[in-house]
């Protein structure tokens, strides 16, 4: 008897979950919906209230989001999605090389109403093929934030500019017991996008760099700015925690959080989860200075991402991608979770920068005074940012030289491009 | 000569005095058995023709209701197996980036870059080493536990659920718990207690990268072999066993002479799944270390994953993917033909 009875329980419960499968299709017929891929993760909470505004003020239209980021190989994923025919109807590419890997599927927005606004070297840098064919949202630097109680308690008390002064921080801080860096080089992107790009960025001329290891008229070993670079380098590894290699950026965050490390190689995008894990973290960014010149101490300032919409999706939905993005940077609603929940800096003029941390205001600081460097990893050719980490590992680790691994880097560039 | 029949004759359970959980182990182990069994008359099936031993090789097989049941697999395996492999072989003759809807054949100019490519080499290094590594302690340890565990000591079906239970977790979880457990669980100990071998940074050189790696991999499938390696003792006849006691034979002897001989079949099956799994792994790896530090622990699964995915190289990874499979194959033939020939037959 209990038998049957639970066998018509299921049976019921089936037949309701056909009717309503069915009621779902049938309104499907009218609904748009548009698919939506990006890599920012501490953005997951606040993305759903955003998609919840969204679908409130374009009915009809709902919103499915992926987010892979972090760790994680997003670009696999969706490539993936693409592979099998889903792709998504807005999704990101980082910049030239991902421009050119899939350019067929982008579609132009130069006719856009937020193209007026985009600050202009935002709009230059989402130019691509002489069209404007994404939407960059914000921009985002990185440099060392610093702990300053802890800079106050080791009795540093002008914030360092110069490798010299660098150098003379770390001594300190060692002093009062804690941990200058918390290095993070064992994630790639941390080793080898951010801290590799130094060298390439504070190039004379980067782009011309570029240009001349591709024609082969430059080399990077004896390169004077990557000879430069070495001491900066060598003075976080003789300043880092212990085993660098099994340090992620997880733990990078953690250690700054808890007040173990004083100095952490990240960017404006870890401010969120920073003040998350201590609200009352008082931090700033400094520069990673390669030399004592006056102007050593730039920021690397860029466009993390793109959004872009794909030229492959249905009508409806691409009109659906167009209005999101607008609503995202057009609308109030949209503009406050700009600033207000991403913590981003606008790459736009007609939105106000507010509600930035500590890390933010310094970054729109030092783009004031113009004291920044380009971001030249998104020209680095496919695959460079996985073997340059792999190199510059390998010098962190004390297996080969500084002079081995500028000619491992010259050898693996000449092989990728 | 059919490998790992693991069928127990009918009194053997009264005799070991066995609960019911171990019976269900025991018929995982034979599953597998069974089924690595019939890859093994496949690959050796021409042999057993020519000798004319029992003609039951599925290639023969005539009856309908054989057919009936097979045909449904076997179309599974063509669509998502075999044509996706023809595909790759294709794929690995043209420049194909991942994305771009229009490749350009390029012949073999792929295979020709592979002789330069010093990553891959290194990487197909590691894997040998590490193929290397695990094969032996695994199945040390595995056949070790087997030997312990049919003893009949108290905790016998217990301790055999635990050392099964590693094989259950997936791949990845199991990744990141370990990379979790290396990292930061030995070093806080490191911390606590002061002791230099577990102030190493694991996984943080290519020394601890690999043995990191091998104590884990071994760890996740140490008991899988236990199991066919219990449920091949089991079924060795007592009547040997007595016979050799009576004769005169000690433990070690018994051991040596009488049961590791009567063992192979097992022998073949377990070395050929720890080739097979070990060589093609990707899954552990790519949670528990990535191939950091620098590239050194990585996998040729893992490159060529990276190469077609991550470096853009559709094309160029399709073609390592190909030479790592005949490469694979090769290897296994060898091992299953070798083993094989040491087999005894009753």
């Amino acid at each position: 008897m209990k038998k049957i009875m639970f066998l018509a329980v299921i049976f019921g419960l089936l037949a309701i979950g056909m009717i309503f499968a069915a009621g779902q299709e049938e309104g499907a017929a009218k609904e748009v919906e548009l698919e939506i891929f990006h890599f920012k993760v501490p953005w997951i909470d606040a993305w759903e209230n955003l998609e919840d505004e969204f679908e409130a003020a374009y009915p009809g239209v709902t919103v499915e989001t992926e987010i892979s980021g972090g760790g994680a190989d997003w670009r696999t994923l969706l490539k993936a999605k693409f592979a099998a025919g889903a792709g998504p109807d807005i999704f990101i590419i980082e910049g030239f090389s991902d421009y050119q890997l899939w350019k067929e599927y982008i579609e132009p927005l130069s006719d856009q109403p937020w193209v007026s606004h985009l600050l202009p070297n935002a709009k230059a840098s989402a130019t691509f093929d002489g069209e404007l064919k994404s939407m960059p949202l914000a921009m985002e630097g990185y440099g060392y934030i610093y702990n300053k109680d802890l800079f106050a308690k080791a009795g540093i008390t002008k914030t360092p500019a110069t490798l010299d002064e660098l150098a003379a921080a770390a001594k300190k801080l060692k002093g009062i017991g804690v941990y200058p860096f918390a290095s993070g080089f064992g994630t790639w992107w941390v080793i080898s996008n951010h801290f590799t790009n130094i060298p390439f960025a504070q190039q004379d001329d980067p782009m011309g760099f570029i240009e001349g290891l591709n024609n082969g008229t430059e080399k990077i070993p004896g390169n004077a700015v990557f000879n430069q670079w070495k001491n900066v380098f060598d003075l976080v590894l003789a300043n880092s925690e212990p085993n660098p290699l099994t340090t992620d950026h997880n733990s990078q965050v953690a250690m700054l959080a808890n007040g173990q490390a004083a100095m952490i190689q990240q960017g404006n995008w870890k401010e969120a989860v920073l003040y998350d894990t201590n609200p009352d973290l008082n931090i700033g960014l400094l520069p990673i200075p390669i030399s004592n010149d006056a102007d050593a101490g730039r920021v690397p300032v860029g466009i993390p991402f793109y959004f872009v919409v794909n030229s492959t999706s249905e009508a409806a939905e691409k009109e659906a991608a167009k209005n999101f993005l607008s609503f995202l940077v057009g609308t109030p609603e949209g503009q406050r979770y700009v600033t207000e929940e991403f913590k981003a800096i606008p790459a736009f003029d007609n939105i106000p920068a507010s509600n930035l941390g500590g890390v933010g205001k310094d970054i729109v600081e030092y783009s004031k005074q113009g004291k920044t460097i380009p971001w030249m990893f998104s020209f680095w050719p496919d695959g460079a940012v996985n073997e340059f980490s792999d190199a510059a590992q390998k010098y962190a680790a004390g297996i080969v030289s500084f002079p081995e691994y500028t000619r491992e880097i010259q050898a693996m560039w000449d092989r990728l491009k | 000569m059919q490998t790992v029949r693991v069928k127990k004759p009918a009194g053997s359970r009264q005799e070991e005095g066995e609960g019911e959980g171990e019976g269900e182990n025991e018929r995982v182990g034979e599953r597998e058995g069974e089924r690595v069994g019939n890859v093994v008359s496949v690959l050796s099936g021409s042999r057993k023709r020519r000798k004319g031993s029992r003609g039951n090789s599925i290639l023969t097989r005539q009856d309908s209701s054989f057919w009936m049941f097979t045909v449904p697999a076997l179309l599974i395996f063509l669509i998502i197996v075999q044509i996706p492999f023809f595909i790759g072989i294709f794929y690995s003759l043209t420049d194909w980036d991942g994305i771009n809807s229009a490749p350009d054949y390029i012949g073999f100019a792929n295979y020709r870059e592979l002789v330069n490519d010093t990553r891959a080499l290194g990487s197909l290094s590691f894997t040998l080493r590490f193929t290397a590594a695990v094969v032996v302690l695994s199945n040390v340890l595995g056949f070790s536990l087997a030997l312990a565990l049919t003893k009949g000591l108290p905790g016998t079906n217990a301790m055999r659920v635990i050392f099964f239970l590693p094989n259950i977790i997936g791949g990845l979880i199991l990744g990141f718990l370990w990379r979790f457990v290396l990292i930061q669980g030995i070093q806080a100990i490191g911390k606590t207690t002061g002791w230099a071998f577990f102030q190493t940074p694991w996984l943080g050189d290519p020394t601890t990268g690999f043995w990191g790696s091998v104590v884990v991999f071994v760890w996740k499938t140490a008991g899988y072999l236990m199991i066919i390696y219990i449920a091949a003792l089991l079924n060795i006849d007592k009547s040997l066993i007595e016979a050799a006691d009576i004769d005169g034979a000690g433990k070690f002897q018994t051991l040596i002479k009488i049961k590791v001989p009567l063992l192979f079949p097992a022998f073949t099956v377990c070395l050929f799944l720890m080739l097979s799994w070990a060589m093609k792994l990707f899954d552990v790896i790519f949670a528990l270390t990535n191939g950091a530090p620098y590239g050194s622990t990585e996998v040729f699964a893992l490159n060529i994953y990276k190469e077609a995915f991550v470096y853009n190289n559709y094309g160029y990874g399709s073609a390592k993917a190909v030479v790592f499979f005949f490469f694979v194959a090769a290897i296994t033939i060898v091992q299953v033909w070798a083993t094989k020939r040491k087999e005894v037959q009753l």
